[in-house]
C-alpha cells in the first residue's frame, strides 16, 4: 500500500513536472451560450498569472501557456468561467449570459439607453414571450405581462380588432390607441372596412420577426413622440444579424383550437315547456294573440312539421364550432461578417377560427441588412413583405354571423327532413329558399353560400444611413415606408337571400390602399467629460405623409353563384371611389445628462405640425422634463448587502393626441347636394383655425429597485395624468347655418398606479423566477360642457364618471306576487338621496350608472421554472371589477318573449305567488323585464391561464451528433383555464360592430376567445 | 473628395434637413370636399351652391315637408288625429310644444341652413356669368325670402298680433358664415324687420327671376309667395295684385281634376314651385306621415270630411282612414299651387270690394268649385271664401296662418294664443344665450 502511494505521488510529480516544462499553446474560440454567437473580445487570463489574451471578432483566441493551468473567461454580460485545460490544446467554451449584471439596453425615442439610466416609465417585452404564440398579432403577447397595458380582443375571431390601452383612455371622440412605430417608421392602424367590424392591420407584422417591444408610458419617454404620444407609444424592433456563423432557425408547430366556453340554452323539452307556460300566460292575461293555438303552430312550424316538437333536439352552438388547427413554419437565417450583418426570416402560418369558415393566413419574408461601408459610415434596410387573408365572418350583429344560431330554437333539426339539407336552403312549395323557417336566417346558409374574403399586401421597408461625423457625434438618416394593400371580395349567394333581401346574390369589391412615408434625420451626440459628466443629445426632424385611397364598387343580380365578381352582376347598386390624406412634420431633441452615475436628468421637446390642425395652431410644442437619482450608487448604500439597485425618479410633461379626423379644422362644401337630378355643392363644415390636438399633462413618480443582487427587482409608478383641450362636437347658433363645431374643450384624467416585481425564487439547477405585475387605472371625465354622450346601449361619456359607464335603469328583480319584472324608481328625493321604491312601470324608472366597463386593476404572475433543458412557463392574467352588458339579454334571457332559445337560467322563471327568483313570469309575445336595464348587467372580472408553455432542449452532446446547435420541443397552451363569474361565452368581449371609445364592455353573440394547443419545434443549425 | 469634405458635407445637410421645412406639405386638401374659400370660386361654383340651397329647402324638416305638417298639426281642431309614436309631432298636435323638441329645433337649423347658403351665393354674385346673374340672384333671394317668411310664422307672432315693430321675430342673418365669432351671437329681430327683408327679397326676386325656370324658382314662384306675404299684412290690393300677375301669366294651368293635382313624380301644370323628390334625392315627409303606405300617422276624422259638400270631388283623397293626397312616395312636395291663386285673388277682390284683375271674387271661387266637381254659387262671402281655402290647401301647411291672419281660433285657443307659436328651441338658446324666448315657454 505504501508503496504503491509512493508510486503514485512519483508519477504524478513526472507528470506535473513534465507539464511545467513544456511551453505550449491553448486555442480556442469563445461562444455565447445562448445563441452560439462568437463573442469578441472576451478577456482569457491564465488562473493566477497576469498572462492573457482576447478574442477576435470570430471568437477565437490563442494563449501561450506552460503546464496545464487553469483559464479564466471574463466577459461584460456574461457569467466568468473557469476551464481546467489539462491536456487540451483546444479549448472551446460557451459562456452564458449574466442575466444580472448586464446592462439591460432598451429602446428609447430616436436611439437607446441603458436600462438603469433611464429617467421615463418604459415596460420591455422581449423576442421570447412573443415568438411562437398562436396568435396572429403580438399585441396578445402583451396580455398580462406588462404593468399598465390593458389588451382586450373583442372576440374569438381570428384577425378582428383589439383594444390597447396604455395607462386607460385619454380621449372621448379621438383615438385611444397607442401610437405604434416600427423600427422608426409610425405604423398605419387602422383601415377602412367593408364589414363592420374592424380587422386589426397589426396582424400583418409577424411576431416573429420581433426583437424587442418597448411601451413608452410617461411623458419624459413619450413626449419625443409629440403630439400623437398621449396614449402611450409602442416601439417595436425588428430583428437584426451579428457577425459570426450563420445561425439558421427553423420552427414549426401545429395545434388546435376550442372555444374557451359554451353557453348553456335551453334543449327541446325546456324549450317546449317553457314556451307552452308562456303562451298559456299570455292568453290568461293578454287574450288569445300569443296564446297556445298561435304557439303550436309556430312549434310545428320551427320542428320542421313534425307534430311532436320534440322530435328533434339540436345543440345549435355544436354546429358553429369547429375544432380548428393551426400551423406555423417559420425558418429565419442570422449572420453575418465584421462588415455586413444579415437577418432573413421566411413564414407562413395558417390559423383557423373557432368559429366556422373563419381562418386568418398569413405569408410573410424579412430581409435586414446592416452594412459599416467605412470606418464611420454604415448603412442599412429592412424590408418586409407580407400577405394575410382574412376569411371573415360577419359582424356580431349581423343574423349572419355564426353564433347568432343560438337564437335558432333546439325543436328545428339542423338538416330539414323534408329537403335532406340544411335548414333554411330549400322551400319545396317555392324552389327557393325558406323564408319563415327557421325562425331566424340561419347562419350555415352563409357557411354554404357565402364568403368575404379580406386580402391584405403590406410591405415595411426601411433604409437608412449613419455616419460618425466625429467621435461622439453621429448622424442617420432614415426613409421608411409603410405600405398597406387591401383587397375585400365579398359575395353572398342565393341561399343567403333571406339575410340579404336580394334572391339573385349580392357582390362586394371594395380596395383600399395606404401608402405611409417617413423620414427621421437626427444628430446624436454622446460625450463624457472627467469621468463624471456624460451628455448624451439627439436632435432631429421627422415627416411622414399619409395617402390613402379607397374604392367600392357593390353589384346585385348574378346569373348563378358561379359567378362571383362584380362584372356579372346585372345591376350595380353602389359604386363610389374616395380618399384621404394626412402629414406631420416634427422638430425633436433630447438631452440627457448624468452626473457621477448617479444623478440623472432628462429634457426632450418635440415641435409637431400637421395637416390635421387648424391653421391658427399648426404647431405644437410637447416638453417634458425628468429626474433620476441612483440611490444605490451613493456611498451609504453602496456597499449594502440588500440593496444592490434603487432608482428614485420622476418627470412630467406634455404629450398630444393627433388622431382627429383629417380636414375637421377647415371649412369644406361637399357636392353631394344634388336637387332633381342637378348636381350641386353645400358647406358641410364650419372651419376652427384653431383646432389642434388633444393635450394631456404626465406627472409620474417611479422607483426601481433591486435586493439582494438582483434576485429581488422591480419597478413602482404612480402617475397622474390630465387631459385637456378634449376634441368634442360643440353647438353653434344654428343661425349660422351649421349646428356643430369641432372645438377642443373638454377635459379627463387618469389616475394610477403599477407595480411590478421579478424575483429569481430558486437558482442552481434547479431555476424559478416570478414576475408579477399589478396596475390600476381610475379614469374621470372632469368636463364635456355638459353633454352626454352616448354609445353601445348602455354606454356614456358624461361629466364625474369614467368613460363609458353604463347608464340605465336598475332592475330591481321580480314582484314575489305576481311575477312582472320591476325596477327601482332612483327618482332623487329633495334630500338628494334616491328614491329606492321599485315600479313595474319601465319608464317611470330614472336612469342611473349602473355599471363601468373598466376594470379596478389588472394583474399578471408568470412563473418561470427549468430544470437541465426542461422549461414550464405558467402565465396567469387578470382583469378585475368591470362590468358586461348582454346586448343580446333581451333576446336569448327574456322570459321566452319571442321563439329564441333561451338560456337555461330562464328556467328558474317566476310560477306562482310567492315565488322567490330573478326571473320574470314568462308572456309570449309580450315584453317582461327585457328593457336595457341592469339586469343583463354582469360582472366581468376574470382570471385566465393565458399560456403555459413546457419545453425540452435536447442535450448539445447529442444535437451536436448531428451539427445541430439546439434543438427544442415544446408545447403551449393558450387560455387553458378561466376563472369567472361571467354568465356569457367568454369575458374577454366587446362587441365588434359598436367597439369604440365610449362603447365598451357590451357583449353581443360575442364569439368566446380560442383555447389553443400547439406542439412545436425549434431546431437552429 | 477629401475625406474632411465629407463630414463636412454631411453636417451641411443635416443642418439642411433640420431647417427643412415644408409648410406646403401641412397645407392638405381633402379628396371628397372642396375648402370653403375655393368652393364658390367661379360661375358655375356659385350655382352648384344655388342647387345646394334648393336641396336644403328641400330638406324633410323645411318643405320637404316638416313646415308644412308640424302646422297643420298645431291649427287641427279635431279635424284629424295624430296617431303617430313620435313624441314631437305628438306634442305639437297637443298644442303642447317642449322647448327641446327636436323636430321644432331641425325646423329652425334646417331653414338657416338654406339661408346660409343662400346668403353665401349672393355673397358671390358677383362671380355669376352676366347672362344669368339676374336668375341666380332672383332664386337665393326667392329663397332666402321664402324661408324667413315660414320662419317669421311659425317662430314669431303674427303680423296681426300687437306691434310688428317691437315684437321679436326672429334673428336677421344676411351675410354667410365664414367662421363662428361674435358677430355669429345673434339676436332677435322684430317681426317688421323680417317682414321688410321678406318684401324686398321677394320683390326684387320677382323682378329678376325669368317667366320660365324649369322647377326652380320663377316669376310666378316670387309673386305667389308675394302674395302669401301681403295677407299675411292684410294688404289685400297687393295680395291680390300679385296672385293676379301670376294667374295672367299663363304660365300655369288647373290640372283637370283634384286628384291629378298631387302624386306627380314632376311638377304637374298648376304647381308653380314644387319641392322635387326622387329615388337618388330628398325625402316627401308629407308621404311619410300622412301615407297608409307609410307611417300612416295621422286618421281623418269625420268632422273634417263634414265639411265637404256632397260630390265634391276633393272628398277622393280620402281613402280609409287616411288620406292619399302623398301617396307617391317620389312625388314633388307642393308649396305653391295655382289653385292658391284664385283663392287669394278672390279673398282680395271681396275684402276691397273690387274685381281685382278684371274677375269677380265668385268666379274665381267658381273656377276652384267646378274643378272639384261642385256647382257654381252666385254669390260668395268671406267665411266661404276661407272655407273654400281650407278645403283646397287641405294639409298644404296654410291653415294655421290662415287662422292667425283672420284673428280666427283654434279651437279654444285664440289666434293670438301663445302656444300657436313654436318656442326658440332650446339648443338654439343654450348655443346663443342673446337669444329670448317666446311668452308661455320656459324661460320666455
Amino acid at each position: 500500500m505504501k508503496k504503491l502511494l509512493l508510486l503514485f505521488l512519483f508519477l504524478l510529480n513526472v507528470l506535473s513536472f513534465s507539464t511545467m516544462a513544456q511551453n505550449r499553446t491553448i486555442t480556442g474560440r469563445v461562444t455565447s451560450a445562448a445563441d452560439g454567437s462568437a463573442l469578441p473580445g472576451v478577456s482569457v487570463v491564465v488562473k493566477g498569472t497576469t498572462i492573457g489574451a482576447s478574442t477576435d471578432v470570430e471568437g477565437r483566441y490563442q494563449i501561450s501557456v506552460t503546464g496545464s493551468p487553469t483559464l479564466v473567461f471574463t466577459f461584460i454580460g456574461f457569467t466568468p468561467r473557469e476551464e481546467a485545460v489539462g491536456t487540451r490544446s483546444t479549448v472551446d467554451v460557451r459562456l452564458a449570459v449574466d442575466t444580472k449584471t448586464i446592462e439591460e439596453v432598451v429602446v428609447v425615442g430616436y436611439g437607446s439607453q441603458e436600462k438603469r439610466e433611464v429617467t421615463g416609465s418604459i415596460a420591455s417585452i422581449k423576442a421570447e414571450d412573443i415568438q411562437n404564440t398562436p396568435t396572429p398579432s403580438f399585441e396578445n403577447a402583451l396580455q398580462g405581462r406588462t404593468a399598465g397595458v390593458l389588451v382586450e380582443q373583442q372576440n374569438g375571431k381570428v384577425g378582428q380588432g383589439i383594444k390597447v390601452r396604455v395607462r386607460g383612455s385619454s380621449s372621448v371622440s379621438a383615438g385611444n390607441e397607442p401610437l405604434y412605430v416600427l423600427d422608426g417608421v409610425p405604423l398605419t392602424t387602422s383601415v377602412p372596412n367593408a364589414n363592420g367590424a374592424p380587422t386589426n392591420p397589426l396582424a400583418d407584422l409577424n411576431p416573429n420577426d420581433i426583437a424587442s417591444i418597448e411601451v413608452l408610458k410617461d411623458a419624459a419617454a413619450a413626449a419625443i413622440y409629440g403630439s400623437r404620444a398621449a396614449n402611450g407609444v409602442v416601439l417595436i424592433t425588428t430583428k437584426r444579424g451579428n457577425s459570426g456563423d450563420t445561425k439558421i432557425n427553423v420552427s414549426y408547430f401545429t395545434g388546435f383550437s376550442k372555444p374557451t366556453r359554451k353557453r348553456e340554452f335551453l334543449n327541446s323539452a325546456e324549450y317546449v315547456e317553457l314556451f307552452r307556460e308562456a303562451a298559456a300566460n299570455s292568453e290568461e292575461r293578454y287574450g288569445s294573440d300569443y296564446g297556445p293555438a298561435f304557439l303550436e303552430t309556430r312549434l310545428r312550424r320551427y320542428a320542421a312539421g313534425a307534430t311532436d316538437p320534440l322530435t328533434y333536439d339540436t345543440d345549435w352552438q355544436d354546429e358553429v364550432f369547429q375544432d380548428a388547427s393551426v400551423n406555423q413554419m417559420d425558418v429565419s437565417v442570422a449572420g453575418g461578417t465584421e462588415k455586413t450583418r444579415f437577418f432573413t426570416g421566411l413564414s407562413y402560418s395558417n390559423q383557423e377560427g373557432i368559429l366556422i369558415e373563419n381562418r386568418f393566413e398569413k405569408m410573410s419574408g424579412r430581409l435586414n441588412l446592416d452594412h459599416q461601408a467605412t470606418e464611420r459610415l454604415s448603412v442599412g434596410m429592412n424590408f418586409s413583405l407580407t400577405r394575410t387573408k382574412n376569411y371573415r365572418l360577419s359582424n356580431d350583429n349581423a343574423f349572419s354571423t355564426p353564433m347568432q344560431i343560438v337564437a335558432l330554437p333546439p325543436i328545428t333539426p339542423a338538416i330539414d327532413p323534408r329537403t335532406k339539407l340544411v335548414s333554411g336552403v330549400l322551400d319545396p312549395a317555392t324552389g327557393r329558399p325558406n323564408t319563415n323557417y327557421p325562425l331566424y336566417y340561419n347562419p350555415l346558409l352563409n357557411a354554404i353560400d357565402a364568403d368575404f374574403l379580406t386580402t391584405v399586401y403590406r410591405n415595411f421597408t426601411n433604409v437608412y444611413a449613419s455616419y460618425k461625423i466625429f467621435n461622439g457625434l453621429t448622424f442617420r438618416s432614415e426613409f421608411g415606408l409603410d405600405l398597406l394593400n387591401q383587397n375585400e371580395n365579398a359575395y353572398y349567394g342565393r341561399l343567403t337571400a333571406r339575410n340579404t333581401g336580394t334572391p339573385n346574390g349580392t357582390g362586394i369589391s371594395a380596395i383600399s390602399q395606404i401608402a405611409n412615408y417617413n423620414t427621421n434625420n437626427f444628430f446624436n451626440y454622446n460625450t463624457n467629460i472627467a469621468d463624471v459628466h456624460s451628455i448624451d443629445v439627439v436632435l432631429g426632424m421627422s415627416y411622414q405623409e399619409s395617402n390613402q385611397t379607397t374604392n367600392y364598387v357593390e353589384g346585385q343580380q348574378f346569373p348563378s353563384n358561379a359567378y362571383r365578381t362584380i362584372a356579372s352582376a346585372a345591376d350595380i347598386t353602389e359604386g363610389s371611389s374616395s380618399g384621404t390624406d394626412y402629414s406631420f412634420l416634427s422638430y425633436f431633441t433630447r438631452v440627457n445628462y448624468k452626473f457621477r452615475d448617479r444623478y440623472l436628468l432628462g429634457l426632450s421637446g418635440r415641435v409637431d405640425g400637421s395637416s390635421r390642425f387648424g391653421n391658427d395652431s399648426k404647431y405644437g410644442f410637447f416638453p417634458a422634463a425628468s429626474l433620476g437619482w441612483i440611490l444605490s450608487e451613493e456611498s451609504f448604500l453602496a456597499n449594502s448587502n440588500l440593496i444592490n439597485y434603487l432608482k428614485l425618479r420622476g418627470s412630467y410633461g406634455i404629450t398630444g393626441n393627433a388622431e382627429i379626423p383629417n380636414a375637421a379644422s377647415l371649412g369644406l362644401y361637399s357636392g353631394d347636394a344634388g336637387y332633381g337630378g342637378t348636381p350641386g355643392q353645400r358647406p358641410t363644415q364650419i372651419e376652427n383655425p384653431d383646432l389642434k390636438w388633444e393635450e394631456t399633462a404626465q406627472l409620474d413618480f417611479g422607483l426601481e429597485y433591486g435586493f439582494w443582487n438582483g434576485r429581488l427587482s422591480g419597478e413602482i409608478d404612480y402617475y397622474i395624468k390630465k387631459t385637456d383641450d378634449l376634441l368634442l362636437n360643440v353647438n353653434v347658433p344654428g343661425t349660422s347655418g351649421y349646428r356643430t363645431q369641432l372645438k377642443n374643450v373638454g377635459k379627463l384624467e387618469n389616475k394610477g398606479f403599477e407595480f411590478s416585481l421579478n424575483s429569481d425564487n430558486l437558482v442552481g439547477d434547479f431555476k424559478w423566477s416570478t414576475n408579477f405585475n399589478y396596475s390600476r387605472n381610475r379614469n374621470k371625465i372632469t368636463d364635456l360642457q355638459g353633454q352626454i354622450i352616448e354609445g353601445g346601449y348602455l354606454n356614456r361619456a358624461v361629466e364625474g364618471q369614467p368613460i363609458g359607464v353604463f347608464f340605465g335603469v336598475e332592475y330591481a328583480g321580480v314582484d314575489p306576487a305576481n311575477g312582472d319584472a320591476i325596477y327601482y324608481l332612483n327618482t332623487l328625493n329633495p334630500d338628494g338621496s334616491r328614491n329606492r321604491e321599485t315600479t313595474s312601470d319601465y319608464s317611470s324608472a330614472e336612469r342611473v350608472v349602473i355599471g363601468n366597463p373598466n376594470p379596478d386593476y389588472t394583474l399578471g404572475l408568470t412563473n418561470n421554472f427549468s430544470f437541465k433543458g426542461f422549461d414550464l412557463s405558467v402565465l396567469f392574467q387578470g382583469v378585475v371589477g368591470n362590468e358586461i352588458y348582454n346586448g343580446a339579454g333581451s333576446y336569448m334571457s327574456a322570459s321566452a318573449s319571442w321563439f329564441d332559445n333561451q338560456t337555461r337560467d330562464q328556467l328558474r322563471r317566476w310560477q306562482k305567488p310567492n315565488d322567490i327568483t330573478d326571473v320574470p313570469r314568462a308572456y309570449l309575445g309580450y315584453a317582461n323585464g327585457t328593457d336595457p336595464s341592469s339586469r343583463y348587467i354582469s360582472d366581468g372580472s376574470y382570471v385566465r391561464l393565458k399560456n403555459l408553455t413546457v419545453g425540452y432542449t435536447l442535450p448539445t452532446s447529442f444535437t451536436q451528433k448531428f451539427h445541430l446547435d439546439k434543438v427544442r420541443i415544446y408545447a403551449i397552451g393558450l387560455n387553458l383555464l378561466t376563472f369567472t363569474d361571467y354568465e356569457g361565452w367568454d369575458p374577454e368581449v366587446n362587441t365588434d360592430y359598436l367597439a369604440g371609445n365610449i362603447s365598451q364592455g357590451n357583449d353581443f353573440y360575442g364569439a368566446p376567445q380560442a383555447k389553443t394547443f400547439t406542439f412545436g419545434i425549434n431546431i437552429g443549425f | 473628395m477629401k475625406r474632411k469634405n465629407i463630414k463636412a458635407y454631411v453636417v451641411i445637410l443635416g443642418f439642411a434637413s433640420l431647417l427643412f421645412s415644408c409648410n406646403d406639405q401641412l397645407d392638405i386638401d381633402p379628396q371628397q370636399s372642396v375648402e370653403t374659400g375655393q368652393a364658390l370660386a367661379t360661375s358655375s361654383d356659385v350655382e352648384a351652391a344655388l342647387v345646394g340651397a334648393y336641396d336644403a329647402a328641400g330638406d324633410a324638416d323645411v318643405y320637404g315637408g316638416d313646415i308644412q305638417f308640424l302646422s297643420d298639426l298645431l291649427a287641427n281642431n279635431g279635424d284629424i288625429a295624430f296617431v303617430g309614436t313620435f313624441a314631437q309631432p305628438g306634442q305639437v298636435y297637443d298644442k303642447v310644444i317642449l322647448e327641446n323638441n327636436s323636430f321644432i329645433a331641425n325646423t329652425w337649423l334646417d331653414s338657416y341652413r338654406v339661408i346660409n347658403i343662400a346668403n353665401s351665393v349672393l355673397a358671390n354674385i358677383s362671380k355669376v356669368d352676366e347672362a344669368k346673374k339676374a336668375r341666380v340672384e332672383g332664386e337665393a333671394k326667392f329663397l332666402r325670402g321664402s324661408i324667413y317668411f315660414e320662419l317669421i310664422k311659425l317662430y314669431g307672432k303674427a303680423w296681426v298680433d300687437g306691434n310688428p315693430a317691437t315684437n321679436p321675430g326672429v334673428p336677421l342673418v344676411l351675410e354667410p358664415t365664414n367662421i363662428i365669432n361674435e358677430a355669429s351671437f345673434v339676436s332677435r329681430n322684430s317681426v317688421a324687420e323680417i317682414y321688410a327683408q321678406i318684401l324686398k327679397d321677394l320683390t326684387e326676386a320677382e323682378a329678376l327671376l325669368p317667366p320660365t325656370n324649369g322647377f326652380f324658382a320663377t316669376k310666378g314662384a316670387a309673386a305667389g309667395m308675394l302674395s302669401r306675404v301681403f295677407l299675411q299684412q292684410e294688404k289685400f290690393l297687393d295680395a291680390g295684385d300679385a296672385a293676379d300677375r301670376v294667374i295672367k301669366s299663363g304660365r300655369y294651368r288647373l290640372t283637370d281634376t283634384y286628384a291629378q293635382a298631387f302624386n306627380n313624380t314632376g311638377n304637374s301644370s298648376e304647381d308653380i314651385f314644387a319641392i322635387q323628390v326622387t329615388s337618388q334625392d330628398g325625402i316627401n315627409e308629407l308621404n311619410t306621415y300622412y301615407s297608409q303606405l307609410q307611417r300612416g300617422d295621422v286618421e281623418i276624422q269625420d268632422k273634417l270630411i263634414n265639411q265637404y259638400e256632397a260630390g265634391d270631388e276633393r272628398l277622393g283623397i280620402y281613402e280609409d282612414e287616411y288620406t292619399n293626397k302623398f301617396d307617391e312616395q317620389f312625388a314633388v312636395v307642393p308649396v305653391l299651387r295655382l289653385a292658391e291663386m284664385y283663392l287669394t285673388r278672390a279673398e282680395a277682390s271681396l275684402r276691397t270690394g273690387t274685381n281685382i284683375g278684371g274677375v269677380s271674387a265668385v268666379a274665381d271661387i267658381n273656377t276652384i268649385r267646378e274643378r272639384a266637381g261642385l256647382e257654381p254659387v252666385t254669390t260668395v262671402t268671406l267665411p266661404q271664401v276661407l272655407q273654400e281655402r281650407k278645403l283646397e290647401l287641405i294639409f298644404e301647411g296654410q291653415l294655421l296662418h290662415d287662422i292667425k291672419r283672420t284673428k280666427g281660433a283654434v279651437g279654444t285657443f285664440p289666434y293670438n294664443a301663445n302656444n300657436l307659436v313654436f318656442p326658440v328651441p332650446q339648443r338654439e338658446r343654450d348655443a346663443n344665450p342673446n337669444l329670448t324666448q317666446n311668452p308661455g315657454y320656459l324661460g320666455g
